[in-house]
C-alpha cells in the first residue's frame, strides 16, 4: 500500500496553482509520488509549481494580478532572485537572523517576568504590603501587625503572612535540604491557586500547638514521593518532626514569593507567642483586593490603620505608613532594570543588523539598475517594482527568522544556565507561541523595511531612465547608504558605551575592599535538625566537634564558626541598644548584622580590630564574661566620636543581657560589595541567647582553598551524618557569586557591543568600497593629474572618518540620554563617565581608520592609464 | 533561435512519442542529461513553446494513478521540428572546426 502524498501540500497546490495548469501538474506530481514516494520531493515540487503558476485572478484589466494572488507570485519571484545570489542571501540571513535571535531570546526571558501577567487569577489585584521604615525604607511586618491589619482593612478580601523556612526532608535514609516557606493558612487562597491533589490549608491547620501541616510542590511530590496520589494525609519527616501532608500543588504553580519553593508549612502563630510581637519583623504580608475596591482606596485605608497602630504602640514602629506594591512589580523588582536595559540593548542590536542588511540591499540594488530599467521598459510601473522588492525583502526576512529562532533557542538555553535561581518565573522561560509571535512581528517589520530600501532606489532608477540623470540618482542612493552607516555607527557607540559603563561598574565593585581578606579562605554551610538539638548543650557540643573536625584537616591553619558569612546572601540583623544611650522608641535603634562567632573568627577572616582587643578563648568559655565587639560604623551610629570600649550593649528585646564592648572592628560588606558597608555586632557563640543549628565554618588554609573543599564537606558531616551541607565554596567564589548578575549583564552587553561594532565596521567597509569602485576613474584621473598616493588615500580616509565621526557624535549624544536606563545597574561611575566615553570615541576612531585602509589602498591603486582610456 | 532548455524539452517531447506529457518528458531529460529540473519549470517551457506554436496541446483521459486527473499531452508541430532543426544546425555550424566535442575532429 502506497502512502498518500502530503495532504497539506496537496491542498496548497489545489488552491494556489493556477487553474489552467492545476490538473496536469498535480496529476504529474501525484503520479510521480506513487512511483517514488518522497514527501520532501513532493513538497519541493509543489512549492516550485506554485511559484511558477500562481493562481491568477479573472478580473480584467489588472495584469499584475490582484493584490493577494499577485503577491504570491511576487514571493516566488523573490525566492528565485535570492537563490541566484546565495552568498548575499546567506550573509543577510545570518546578520538579520542573529539580530532576530538575540531579540527573541531576551524577549522570552523578559516576557513572563515583566510583561505577561502572573499566572494567578486577577493578578493585578494581588499586592505585597510592607511596613514603612525610617527614610522611606521598607520593612517586614511582625505577626501582631499582620493580625491587626487583617482584622481591620476591609478593602482587602484576603491576607496572608509568610516567612522564610529551610526545611530538611528525611526520607529513605537521606536528608535533603529543601526550599520552603511558612505561610498562614490563607496563603494559597490569597494568591488564588488551589492544590491539584488533597485540600488547601484550613483555619484549624494553622492553630498554634498543632503539629505541622505541609503542602508539597508538584516536582517534589513526583521526585521524592514517587508521584503517589495516596500521600495526602500521610506523614513526612521534616526537620526531625512528623508533619502531615495536606496536598500537592499543580505542576504549573509558580510561587513568585519564593522562586523554586518545594514545600509550604502552616505558620502556626498566635499573638501570645514571644516571636509574634509587632517588632518581631520577620514576616512578609500579601493581600488581595476585595471586589470593587481600588488600590488607592486600599492604600489610604492602610495609612489610617497605620496611624492608629503607631498611636497605640509608639514604641513598636520606627515610622508610620505601609507600602502597597503590586505582586508582579515586587516579584520582578530585582531584575526589572536589567531586563529593561537588555531589551533596549537587543532592540538596538536588531536595528543595527537591519541597517546593515539594508545597506547590503542598497548596494545590490545599485548593481541591479539594468534589471530595473528593463523591467520598467517592459511596462512594470513603480508600484509593481516596489511590490516585488517588498516581497523579496519579506522572503529574506523569513529566511533570517529561521536562523533567528534557532539562535534564540540556543540563546535561551545558555541564558537559563547563568540566570540566578532567585529570579521568579524562570520555569516559564521557553520559546513559546508568544516568542514566535514576537519573532514573526519583527520579521515582518524588518522584511517590509528591507524591501522599501531598494524599492526607493528602484523608483529613482526607473525615473532616471527617462530623465537621463543616472549619476545624480546613484548619488542619492549613496547618500542613503551613508546615512544607514552613520546610524549603524551611532547605535554601535550606544551599545559600546553601555558595555563600557557596565564594565567600569563591575571593575569598581570588584575593587571595593570587602573589609575581610577572602583569599585562602574556604567555607562550608551546614545544618542539623531534629528534636535532639532542642537542648543547648547538644548544639554547643556539635559546634565544638565540627570545629575540631575542620581544624584536623592538614592544610587548615585556623578555623572558626559563624552564624552567617559576609556576601553569602543571609540577612540576620538586630536592633542594637546601648545602656548609656536609652531610646524613647527602641525601634529606632541602629540595626546590625548579628555575627555569633567562635573566638578566632576575626583572625581567620583578617578583619582588623582597630580599637580595643579581639576575642580570646576565655571569652567563649562556657562560663566566660559577656563581651561583644562592634564594627566601626555601629560604634559611630550609637556613640558618635565617644570611645565605645567598656560601654554596654545588647541586641533584640529590652530584657536581653548586656554585653561589654571590648573592641571595635573594621566594617564588612555583608549584603554586597555594591551596597555599602553594613554594621556588625560580634558576640561569642556561648554568649548569645540561642544556639544556631545552621551555621558556617570558615577555614584559613596554607595552600589553595579550592583543594580542601572535598575534605571540608567530609569534615562537616563527621559529627552528625544526618547533617545537610548547603554550600561548600572558597570565599573568593562567594565574593564573585555576589556579583554574578552584574557579570552576566556585562557579558550580554559585551556580546551586543562586539556584534554591533563588527556590523558597523562591515557597513562602513561596504559603503567605502562601493564608493571607491564608483569613483575609480576619478581617482585615476587625479593620479594622472599629479595627486600623490598619500593625498588620494587621505580622501578616502577622510570620508571614512567623517562618516564614523558623524555616527559617533550622534551615538554619544544618544548614549548620554539613554544611559539613564542603565543607572540602576551602575556603581561608582556616572552616566556621563568621561573615561568610558573617551574610550568609546578612541575605539571608534581607531576602528574607522583600520576599516578605511583597504578602500584607501584600492583608491591609490587606481590606474591613471585605464582611467583616461575609458573616457 | 531556441533557448538551450527549450531545445532539450522539444527533443524530450519527440523522444516521448505520441503520449508525451510532463512525467516522461521530465524523465527523458533526467535520464539523458543527469539534470533534475522541477516539474513546473518543464511545464513553463512547454507552455512557452506551445504559445510560439512549436508544440500542440490536447487533454488526455483521466487515469486512476493520478487521482482521476487528466494528462495534458504534447506533440511537436511541423513548425517546432523546423525551428529545432534550424537551431541545432546553427549550433553545428558555429562549432564547426572547433574542438568542443560536437563532431569528431
Amino acid at each position: 500500500m502506497n502512502p498518500d502524498p502530503p495532504r497539506l501540500f496537496l491542498r496548497l497546490a489545489e488552491s494556489l496553482i493556477d487553474e489552467r495548469m492545476r490538473e496536469p501538474i498535480i496529476g504529474d506530481l501525484v503520479e510521480e509520488f506513487i512511483a517514488r514516494p518522497s514527501r520532501w520531493r513532493f513538497a519541493r515540487q509543489t512549492l516550485s509549481a506554485i511559484a511558477r503558476f500562481p493562481v491568477r485572478p479573472r478580473l480584467a484589466g489588472n495584469p499584475g494580478g490582484s493584490l493577494v494572488t499577485g503577491f504570491i507570485g511576487d514571493l516566488g519571484w523573490g525566492v528565485r532572485t535570492l537563490r541566484r545570489a546565495p552568498g548575499f542571501t546567506l550573509l543577510c540571513a545570518a546578520t538579520l537572523g542573529l539580530g532576530i535571535g538575540a531579540a527573541t531570546a531576551i524577549f522570552s526571558v523578559a516576557d513572563p517576568i515583566i510583561i505577561r501577567p502572573l499566572p494567578y487569577p486577577e493578578p493585578d489585584r494581588a499586592f505585597v504590603i510592607w511596613e514603612n521604615d525610617v527614610g522611606g525604607q521598607r520593612n517586614n511586618v511582625g505577626f501582631a501587625t499582620f493580625a491587626d491589619v487583617g482584622a481591620t482593612a476591609s478593602d482587602f478580601s484576603s491576607f496572608a503572612a509568610l516567612g522564610g523556612w529551610t526545611p530538611v526532608l528525611n526520607r529513605d535514609g537521606t536528608a535533603e535540604q529543601l526550599t520552603g516557606l511558612r505561610v498562614s493558612w490563607t496563603y494559597f487562597r490569597t494568591l488564588g491557586v488551589h492544590p491539584a491533589l488533597g485540600h488547601d490549608f484550613v483555619k484549624d491547620d494553622d492553630a498554634q500547638g498543632h503539629f505541622g501541616v505541609i503542602m508539597l510542590s508538584h516536582a517534589l511530590w513526583r521526585t521524592r514521593f514517587g508521584g503517589d496520589s495516596g500521600v495526602v494525609g500521610r506523614f513526612a519527616d521534616i526537620n526531625g518532626t512528623q508533619m502531615v501532608i495536606a496536598g500537592v500543588m499543580p505542576a504549573d504553580f509558580d510561587d513568585v514569593m519564593s522562586p523554586g519553593a518545594q514545600l509550604w508549612r502552616v505558620l502556626g502563630y498566635d499573638t501570645s507567642l514571644p516571636f509574634a510581637c509587632r517588632s518581631c519583623r520577620h514576616l512578609r504580608m500579601i493581600a488581595r483586593l476585595a471586589p470593587g475596591a481600588t488600590p488607592s482606596a486600599a492604600a489610604s485605608q492602610l495609612a489610617a490603620i497605620s496611624a492608629r497602630l503607631v498611636q497605640d504602640h509608639p514604641h513598636d514602629y520606627p515610622a508610620q505608613g505601609f507600602q502597597l506594591v503590586g505582586l508582579q512589580r515586587e516579584a520582578s523588582r530585582q531584575v526589572r532594570p536589567a531586563l529593561i536595559a537588555l531589551l533596549a540593548g537587543v532592540g538596538l542590536l536588531l536595528l543595527i543588523a537591519a541597517a546593515n542588511v539594508g545597506g547590503l540591499q542598497l548596494a545590490r540594488a545599485l548593481r541591479r539598475d539594468e534589471e530595473f530599467a528593463v523591467r520598467t521598459a517592459l511596462g512594470a510601473g513603480a508600484g509593481r517594482l516596489t511590490r516585488q522588492l517588498l516581497a523579496e525583502g519579506l522572503v529574506l526576512a523569513c529566511i533570517a527568522s529561521i536562523v533567528g529562532l534557532a539562535a534564540a533557542k540556543l540563546g535561551i538555553a545558555e541564558l537559563l544556565k547563568h540566570l540566578p535561581p532567585s529570579i521568579p518565573r524562570l520555569d516559564a522561560v521557553t520559546l513559546d507561541p508568544r516568542a514566535f509571535a514576537f519573532a514573526a512581528l519583527i520579521t515582518i517589520v524588518a522584511g517590509l523595511a528591507l524591501g522599501l530600501v531598494p524599492a526607493a532606489h528602484a523608483r529613482r532608477s526607473a525615473l532616471a531612465d527617462s530623465l537621463r540623470g543616472g549619476r545624480r540618482i546613484a548619488g542619492a542612493s549613496h547618500r542613503l547608504r551613508g546615512a544607514l552607516v552613520i546610524g549603524e555607527v551611532a547605535v554601535a557607540v550606544v551599545l559600546l558605551a553601555a558595555a563600557g559603563l557596565l564594565a567600569r561598574s563591575l571593575g569598581a565593585v570588584l575593587s571595593v575592599d570587602p573589609g575581610f581578606d577572602p583569599s585562602h579562605v574556604a567555607t562550608v554551610a551546614v545544618q542539623v535538625s531534629g528534636p535532639r538539638y532542642n537542648d543547648s548543650a547538644t548544639v554547643l557540643a556539635w559546634h565544638d566537634q565540627l570545629l575540631a573536625a575542620v581544624r584536623a584537616i592538614p592544610a587548615v591553619t585556623d578555623a572558626a564558626i559563624v552564624n552567617q558569612i559576609p556576601l553569602g546572601g543571609n540577612r540576620d540583623t538586630w536592633g542594637v541598644q546601648a545602656q548609656d544611650k536609652p531610646l524613647a522608641n527602641p525601634e529606632l535603634a541602629p540595626y546590625a548584622d548579628r555575627y555569633t562567632v567562635t573566638s578566632s573568627f576575626l583572625r581567620v577572616m583578617h578583619i582588623n580590630v582597630t580599637l580595643g582587643r579581639d576575642f580570646t578563648d576565655a571569652d567563649n568559655a562556657p562560663q566566660g564574661p559577656p563581651v561583644a565587639i562592634v564594627s566601626r560604623s555601629l560604634a559611630h551610629a550609637i556613640w558618635g566620636d565617644e570611645n565605645p570600649i567598656g560601654k554596654l550593649v545588647h541586641g533584640g528585646e529590652p530584657d536581653r543581657p548586656w554585653y561589654t564592648v571590648v573592641g571595635v572592628a573594621a566594617d564588612v560588606h555583608h549584603e554586597g560589595l555594591d551596597v555599602g558597608e553594613t554594621r556588625q555586632l560580634y558576640v561569642p557563640t556561648h554568649r548569645w541567647f540561642f544556639e544556631d543549628t545552621g551555621l558556617n565554618v570558615v577555614a584559613r588554609t596554607s595552600g589553595d582553598p579550592a583543594a580542601i573543599l572535598g575534605q571540608l564537606r567530609t569534615a562537616a558531616l563527621k559529627p552528625d551524618r544526618g547533617a545537610v551541607v548547603q554550600q561548600v565554596a572558597t570565599m573568593d567564589d562567594v565574593r564573585s557569586q555576589s556579583t554574578a548578575q552584574r557579570t552576566l549583564a556585562l557579558a550580554l552587553f559585551g556580546v551586543f557591543a562586539s556584534m554591533a561594532l563588527l556590523l558597523a565596521g562591515a557597513g562602513l567597509f561596504g559603503a567605502l568600497t562601493g564608493a571607491v569602485a564608483e569613483r575609480r576613474r576619478e581617482f585615476g584621473l587625479r593620479a594622472a593629474l599629479g595627486a600623490t598616493p598619500g593625498g588620494i588615500a587621505l580622501l578616502v580616509l577622510r570620508r571614512g572618518l567623517g562618516v564614523a565621526g558623524a555616527g559617533a557624535a550622534i551615538g554619544i549624544a544618544l548614549a548620554l540620554g539613554l544611559a539613564r536606563v542603565l543607572s540602576a545597574m551602575l556603581f561608582g561611575v556616572g552616566t556621563t563617565d568621561l573615561v568610558t566615553f573617551a574610550s568609546v570615541a578612541l575605539v571608534m576612531a581607531v576602528g574607522a581608520t583600520l576599516v578605511s585602509l583597504i578602500p584607501a589602498w584600492r583608491a591609490v591603486r587606481a590606474d591613471p592609464v585605464q582611467a583616461l582610456r575609458a573616457d | 533561435m531556441l533557448g538551450e532548455f527549450e531545445q532539450l524539452v522539444l527533443l524530450a517531447v519527440m523522444r516521448s512519442g505520441d503520449d508525451a506529457y510532463g512525467i516522461p518528458v521530465h524523465a527523458e531529460i533526467r535520464r539523458r542529461t543527469g539534470r533534475d529540473p522541477s516539474v513546473a519549470s518543464v511545464y513553463k517551457t512547454m507552455e512557452r513553446l506551445a504559445a510560439k506554436g512549436f508544440l500542440a496541446v490536447r487533454m488526455g483521459p483521466p487515469t486512476p494513478e493520478r487521482g482521476g486527473r487528466r494528462k495534458q499531452l504534447y506533440a511537436v508541430t511541423g513548425a517546432g521540428r523546423k525551428e529545432l532543426r534550424a537551431s541545432l544546425a546553427d549550433i553545428r555550424r558555429m562549432a564547426h572546426g572547433l574542438d568542443v566535442g560536437l563532431e569528431p575532429s
